[in-house]
């Protein structure tokens, strides 16, 4: 079972996030301080990070600094209550993984360590991709369905990547949004949505079982159920 | 420091009357010592010729010739001029050349307008003089060259050019220098109120250690904009903090709702209503972070972050982002991209955001089948241009300016279209940040015509 460290000195923010991860399989500890969190971290059992940026002791970018010149790779996904895009690639510069800010929708934080976890997991790059009968060659940059060869623009094979690499986990639009696009802000509902669609209608013909699942309220999920 | 702008400081309004008020009363005051030395040289010069001429009539005919030739020797100077004419006018003693015009026999002393001529010379001489008939019938004419009393007024004369001279030009010369000092400080006044406007409340106009007028409204306008400050913090705080104080329960709601939503297994009734609930806390909850972020925005002075941004790319990216959108709308969606189109000084996030924003609208607003032009060009004046031009129902002359203002949604356009009235709030405060601007633009097919002037080209 995977273990999450979580460095959060507001216990109510960290008895949220430990209850949406346990929910997700996962076990969770607790840290309130930044040295005691940097101590435990260097132990180095646990499988991801979830790490406050203010902290008493010690910072969330000193810490995050620290731990990744003493050799740890875990995966960290920093929590901040600045959204300023220059804080976020501050802490993504300083080691940080992941950037989330406060206060966050949990399914968004859970679907992020879920990444972050599956990222650390595989860390080596398949030249295919396959879910189902679903097939991703990024050497040459084709989709296949059951051998059938998929018309994709540019942008949908990115979209489809980004769903393969993370399938049969929940991606939440500002996710979605952020990788094939890589800009951080909210696109507005719709957006995700019809690009999503267009991919769906060339993925899922009717005759065949759909792939692109809606999790309503969180985002989407590709998966062979 | 141009001319026109110096013609106004008030030193310089003031010189001219100055001077002139200072020219008038020289002219006065040395006319008035120039009359009055005339006065009394040409008394001097009256009372010299009355002795001459009384002690003249009291000398025997025989001698008269003798004595006037004494008299002459006498001058050094050679400006005593006499004459003896017969009753016929005909010169018999003298050093004058022929009897003057003009004259009086009245013994009395004249100015003689004619002037007198001296014998041996062409021009006749300025002079006083008089003149008398002897017992004889004979003429004797006395009469002194005014030259003394000329020259002394032409000495005061040109003194007053140089006196005025001396102090007027330099006066002139120093006022108008004087004068670019108050100038100078009102640009630096200006420069320090430049990132005031564009909404730095922090700075302050600078104030001297003259503690002069100029400081004393400097001060004023600093204790106004204090006071300003204050207001507008606590008015934004107040916002943000409802924003961010609302947005923590709203997102535990959200979780519990998500929770039962999950457990309440195939009630389906009883699912729609969670789910429209959980709709529900989403549009609020995004209506927060819109507006927790256009605060954020308005809270970025710093531009540190901003590098040179190649507008095509942002342009590609909405193209790539909004085309299916607009497709599934059946909108034709048109682009026009210029040629050699320089890259400007930004955030390529943040305008990627406000271009988005204003094409995310548009979409909205485009009915069915309507048509979207976006348009990226560069012409000489504005610099680098961004134009989103739609077909949908326009926005009103009459709301332009207040649709930027957070929340605002159009009356006079379609209501049926869900959103926050936040978006364009938001490409505002990303403009402002820019120093950009947007404008409305009356769209003579009726649709509304975005446009956004990224400043002068490359260099900005």
């Amino acid at each position: 079972m995977a273990r999450v460290l979580i460095i959060e000195d507001d216990r109510v923010t960290a008895d949220e996030i430990g209850a949406e991860l346990q929910r997700y399989g996962l076990e969770t500890e607790w840290v309130g301080d930044g040295n005691t969190g940097l101590e435990r971290a260097r132990g180095g059992f646990y499988d991801a990070i979830t790490l406050d940026r203010m902290l008493p002791g010690m910072d969330g970018l000193t810490l995050v600094t620290r731990l990744r010149e003493s050799g740890v790779q875990t995966p960290v996904l920093m929590i901040s209550a600045l959204s300023d895009a220059d804080e976020r690639v501050r802490g993504l510069r300083a080691g940080g993984d992941d950037y989330l800010t406060k206060p966050f929708n949990p399914d968004e934080m859970a679907a992020r360590i879920e990444v972050l976890l599956r990222r650390h997991a595989n860390a080596s790059r398949p030249m295919v991709l396959r879910v189902g009968d679903l097939e991703l060659d990024l050497i040459d940059r084709t989709a296949r369905r059951g051998g059938t060869l998929l018309d994709l623009l540019p942008t949908e094979f990115r979209l489809l990547e980004f769903l393969m690499r993370h399938s049969g986990r929940v991606l939440t639009r500002t996710m979605i949004f952020e990788a094939v696009w890589g800009y951080h802000f909210d696109p507005g509902t719709n957006v995700i949505e019809v690009h999503i669609g267009r991919l769906r209608r060339k993925l899922d013909p009717p005759e065949r079982e759909p792939l692109i699942h809606t999790v309503r309220g969180a985002g989407y999920v590709l998966e062979a159920r | 420091m141009k001319l026109a702008e110096l013609s106004r400081v008030s030193t310089v309004r003031l010189l001219p009357i100055y001077g002139l008020l200072f020219i008038l009363w020289s002219v006065l005051l040395v006319g008035w010592v120039q009359y009055d030395t005339k006065r009394y040289l040409s008394g001097v010069v009256d009372e010299i010729l009355r002795q001459r001429m009384h002690y003249l009539n009291h000398i025997d005919r025989q001698r008269l010739p003798e004595a006037m030739a004494q008299t002459v020797a006498l001058d050094l100077q050679g400006v005593m001029l006499y004459g003896l004419f017969d009753q016929q006018g005909r010169k018999l003693v003298g050093n004058i050349e022929q009897m003057p015009g003009g004259v009086s026999l009245d013994g009395v002393v004249h100015f003689l307008p004619g002037g007198v001529r001296k014998e041996g010379d062409q021009r006749p001489i300025r002079s006083r003089g008089l003149a008398t008939r002897l017992d004889t019938g004979e003429v004797l004419i006395l009469a002194r060259a005014t030259s003394v009393v000329d020259e002394v007024n032409a000495i005061i004369y040109r003194s007053l050019l140089w006196g005025l001279s001396l102090t007027v030009i330099p006066g002139l010369i120093g006022g108008l220098w004087l004068a670019r000092g108050p100038l100078r400080r009102i640009r630096a006044l200006e420069s320090a109120a430049q990132p005031i406007m564009r909404g730095d409340l922090h700075q302050r106009l600078p104030i001297s250690e003259r503690r002069d007028e100029l400081d004393m409204l400097a001060g004023i306008v600093n204790s106004m904009l204090q006071e300003i400050e204050r207001l507008m913090s606590e008015v934004k705080g107040v916002c943000d903090s409802i924003a961010h104080d609302l947005r923590t329960p709203l997102t535990r709601l959200r979780t519990q709702l998500h929770r039962m939503h999950r457990e309440a297994a195939d009630e389906t009734a009883h699912r729609a209503v969670l789910e429209h609930a959980i709709s529900d806390v989403d549009s609020l909850l995004d209506r927060f972070r819109a507006l927790l972020r256009i605060s954020e925005l308005e809270d970025m002075h710093r531009r540190a972050g901003f590098t040179d941004v190649n507008l095509v790319k942002t342009i590609d990216h909405v193209r790539e982002i909004y085309t299916p959108l607009a497709e599934d709308k059946h909108i034709t969606f048109s682009f026009e991209v210029a040629h050699d189109i320089p890259l400007v000084r930004g955030d390529p996030h943040l305008l990627l955001e406000a271009v988005s924003n204003i094409v995310d609208n548009a979409i909205k607003f485009t009915p069915t089948g309507g048509s979207i032009h976006l348009r990226l060009t560069q012409d000489a004046a504005e610099g680098v241009r961004i134009d989103v031009i739609d077909s949908g129902p326009g926005i009103c002359t009459t709301e332009r300016d207040v649709v930027l203002q957070r929340f605002y949604r159009g009356t006079c356009t379609s209501k049926d279209v869900s959103g926050s009235g936040l978006g364009l709030s938001i490409v505002a405060a990303i403009v402002k940040l820019h120093g950009f601007k947007l404008q409305i633009i009356d769209n003579p097919s009726g649709g509304a015509w975005f446009s956004l002037s990224c400043g002068p080209a490359a260099a900005a």
